[in-house]
């Protein structure tokens, strides 16, 4: 078989969907206990947990170490396209809502890493973020 | 020395085709069992169509055989069909060792592509809002 020396310096976009998965997963698992409890203040707490989770996750560890738990089982890391650096904990944050773009138009701004010369998403774009390999 | 396999824009378009299609054999079943659907956001958000909407009806409809159904909800999805189509031979190839890998596009190509891709998704674009009628 033949194989090229890889020339990636960007995470592919099966790797970061995996890293994706990964980092909704605990989100998926309690919105779906919660929804079979059925109870609304249990559904509450859980819904509370989950956004801490994900500021937590998404946010605190990805924006300062350029690692959230699905990134770090996958071993990327984002960074700043300039800085090679973290991004910090708010424009992680500001990333993730960012994501909306990608959204609005039939989520195929998620899809920009399959044929996109960086990698990134439309959030990516606006931020001028990457995912690397760590 | 690492060596990691490297896939072309159209064959990594080819792979997440194949998977759609794969997706869309399931999708009514799940859909009428569970009511999960996927709404364009900004249709449901201000009523006018993004360049994409159709996608997932009309990949369903050619799963199905429905090419007719497949061109009046989204003839973008007739042209990425072609493209896997196209390309999944080159790709199985590529696969069992037939071929070399992939050389990386030119920035002028890369470039090029680009400009096509944009008027293909433009056209698209007038074609969905002539269907919601829009236009």
């Amino acid at each position: 078989m033949t194989y090229a020396p890889s020339t990636t310096t960007y995470a592919n976009w099966g790797q970061r969907v995996g890293a994706f998965l990964i980092d909704v997963l605990p989100n998926i698992v309690l919105g779906i206990i919660g929804y079979v409890i059925g109870n609304t203040a249990i559904s509450l707490l859980f819904d509370l947990v989950i956004i801490a989770w994900w500021v937590y996750n998404r946010g605190y560890l990805a924006g300062t170490t350029g690692q959230s738990w699905g990134k770090k089982v996958l071993n990327l890391r984002l960074i700043g396209e300039a800085t090679g650096q973290p991004i910090g904990f708010g424009m992680a944050l500001l990333r993730d809502i960012c994501h909306i773009v990608d959204n609005v138009i039939c989520y195929v701004g998620w899809l920009f890493p399959l044929w996109d010369a960086k990698r990134q998403t439309l959030a990516d774009k606006i931020l001028k973020t990457v995912v690397v390999p760590a | 020395m690492v060596v990691a396999r490297a896939y072309s824009v159209p064959e990594r378009i080819t792979l997440f085709g194949v998977g759609c299609a794969a997706i869309a054999t399931v999708y009514p079943t799940v859909s009428a069992h569970t009511g999960l659907e996927l709404p364009c956001p900004l249709r449901t958000l201000t009523g006018i169509p993004c360049p994409f909407c159709g996608l997932t009806t009309a990949t369903v409809a050619l799963v199905s055989g429905d090419a007719a159904g497949a061109v009046a909800a989204s003839p973008l999805a007739i042209l990425v069909a072609a493209l896997v189509i196209g390309t999944l031979p080159i790709l199985v190839g590529r696969l069992v060792g037939l071929g070399r890998a992939p050389v990386p596009w030119s920035a002028r190509t890369r470039r090029r592509v680009g400009w096509v891709a944009g008027v293909l998704v433009a056209g698209s674009w007038v074609f969905q809002l002539h269907r919601f009628h829009w236009l």
